[in-house]
């Protein structure tokens, strides 16, 4: 059999989008760049792709696409920004004073299995905030991701805040054997308070055995931490984590923004990556969410830099989605071209600024 | 904005039905052929069981009734915030009531419904299986010489019994659960904890 199909058949997870989705797409992009740049945020384009140890978050090694170059270099498509924005933050603006406020918006791959909304070519849009003071910071970054909502015109958009301590703390004041971590943490990510108390048969560390349960039901509306703080008050690390929530929260109600925030403090996903704030942003007509953030202190250590850093990213192919799903008035296609019959005639209404079709008078039908 | 709740057409029916009726939530009385019901406010999708999950992960229902074991065998990115009680079942691994030796042996065929289950079940305990995927009838694979094994739903073990197998190892103990789609949980919140409430009543 020939080769031949290959010249028509497309490969798994790629996209190509022409015309009018191209233009959303990039009504889209314009919009949640422009918030990124109204709050001093710096445009940055990294390489495409870099030595693969520089890509080591967890559970991404697994997704990368990597290859070997002449020189025997593991090297790896960038399957996320992140790393590579740490890794620029420490070496080539090492001279930089701190807080450095840097945004992206371009393509990621990754090596997905099928699953709800998710493709291999990704486009990511997101900023990272480094170095800057921890309260200050998460409270920007989460009012830039609420702003960005507004701007794109989702309705009803919510971003929800937890802290991955507050879960850390309850399974360290609750003596789980790190081997018996990964099932409690499913069943706390699954919100499913029967199959916490069934993985946690055996502990009898009281009260943070009853948090734990307790976290598959701390979610909902700001009030949610009034409920926490209550839960997790016979573990102080725990409570620690939800008294940064309540600052937080308290600062982003202050701006305006409560209607924007929920809060979600069974959110256990990125355990391994992030260190403080996590959030995933939400809006009714998707499935999924639309972004997702949180602070990462660990990750510039890693370069030589330690500095304390927070971030997030929305999907451009999830936004997309979601505004079509809302029924978001497309973007408006551009007036009709002037067929304009010579070049010497189209070069000077494009001088004027006309958009123009050149049809040469010889080839017109 | 109604909320759309997934329901499976299979076993699970009587008992989701019986639910929604104790908890005072509007249900249609005979969904016939009909696979989408709107009825008094909220959305009604009748699907088959294994689906329940998908239609709720992808979000195209906000929230569903489907088995712990279908679950499981999904993977679904779901929330699961509802055990409901009903539709009790444990997913068992059965071989023939009279086999010797090793119930681990190496090479073992395993024929099944739940291959993701199966598979990842004996992989975590060192056994290399070879997965045959069946889609109902499972308990005449060991007799027919299709497989050493089964791994299968038992409710009474009636069945496995007359077609001579017996449960050897438990994998999960299974019931219905209510579960909601991620995204729904957060932005419609209020309407979402609305019913998941009166069902939570009506469970207790």
């Amino acid at each position: 059999m020939s080769d031949a199909h290959r010249l028509v058949q497309v490969p798994r997870g790629v996209q190509c989008f022409v015309g009018d989705e191209v233009r959303q797409r990039r009504a889209i992009e314009d919009i949640a760049t422009g918030v990124f740049l109204g709050w001093d945020y710096e445009e940055i384009i990294p390489p495409l792709f870099d030595y693969a140890d520089v890509f080591s978050t967890p559970g991404l090694a697994a997704q990368t696409y990597s290859f070997v170059d002449r020189d025997g270099n593991v090297l790896a498509l960038r399957p996320d920004f992140t790393s590579l924005l740490a890794k620029i933050a420490a070496g080539r603006l090492a001279h930089r004073a701190a807080p450095i406020r840097l945004f992206y918006s371009g393509e990621v791959l990754r090596y997905e299995p099928p699953r709800a909304g998710r493709h291999d070519e990704l486009f990511q849009m997101g900023l990272e905030h480094l170095g800057g003071e921890r309260a200050g910071a998460d409270a920007e970054v989460v009012a830039v991701a609420a702003e960005c909502l507004e701007a794109l015109g989702v309705r009803d958009g919510v971003v929800a805040l937890g802290h991955v301590a507050v879960f850390n703390a309850l399974v360290d004041a609750a003596g789980i054997d790190p081997a018996a971590r990964p099932a409690l943490r499913d069943r706390v990510d699954a919100k499913d308070a029967s199959g916490v108390a069934a993985a946690l048969a055996g502990s009898t560390a009281a009260p943070a055995t009853e948090a734990l349960i307790a976290l598959t039901s701390l979610a909902g509306g700001v009030s949610v931490l009034d409920r926490a703080e209550e839960a997790v008050r016979a573990v102080p690390a725990a409570a620690a984590a939800v008294g940064e929530l309540r600052t937080l929260v308290d600062a982003l109600v202050a701006a305006g923004l409560g209607e924007r925030i929920a809060v979600d403090l069974g959110e256990v996903r990125g355990l391994d990556y992030y260190t403080g704030l996590v959030f995933r942003i939400f809006a009714p007509g998707l499935g999924f969410e639309v972004g997702s953030g949180g602070r990462y202190d660990g990750l510039l250590a890693r370069f030589g830099r330690p500095l304390p850093a927070v971030g997030f990213m929305l999907g451009l192919d999830r936004v997309a989605l979601l505004l079509e799903r809302q029924g978001a008035v497309p973007a408006a296609a551009p007036a009709a071209a002037e067929v304009v019959g010579s070049l010497s005639g189209a070069c000077q209404r494009r001088r004027a600024g006309a958009r123009v079709r050149f049809v040469p008078e010889k080839g017109r039908r | 904005m109604t909320l759309t709740v997934a329901l499976s057409k299979g076993k699970l029916l009587a008992g989701a039905t019986d639910l929604f009726r104790r908890a005072g939530v509007p249900f249609p009385d005979e969904p016939g052929r009909r696979l989408v019901v709107d009825h008094d406010g909220l959305r009604f999708l009748f699907v088959k069981d294994a689906d329940v999950p998908t239609y709720v992960e992808y979000g195209v229902a906000d929230c569903g009734i489907a088995g712990r074991d279908v679950l499981l065998e999904a993977g679904s990115d779901v929330y699961e915030p509802l055990d409901l009680g009903f539709g009790r079942c444990r997913l068992v691994v059965a071989r023939p009531r009279d086999a010797r030796g090793d119930p681990r042996s190496s090479a073992l065929r395993v024929a099944t419904r739940y291959p993701r289950v199966a598979t990842s079940y004996f992989l975590e305990r060192g056994v290399s299986v070879a997965v045959v995927r069946l889609a109902g009838s499972v308990e005449l694979a060991p007799g027919l010489g299709l497989a050493d094994c089964i791994v299968d739903v038992v409710e009474t073990g009636g069945t496995l019994e007359a077609n001579g197998l017996v449960a050897v190892e438990d994998i999960a103990v299974s019931s219905a659960r209510f579960i909601v789609n991620r995204a729904s949980y957060h932005a419609r919140r209020e309407d979402v904890a609305a019913l998941m409430g009166r069902l939570r009543e009506a469970v207790r």
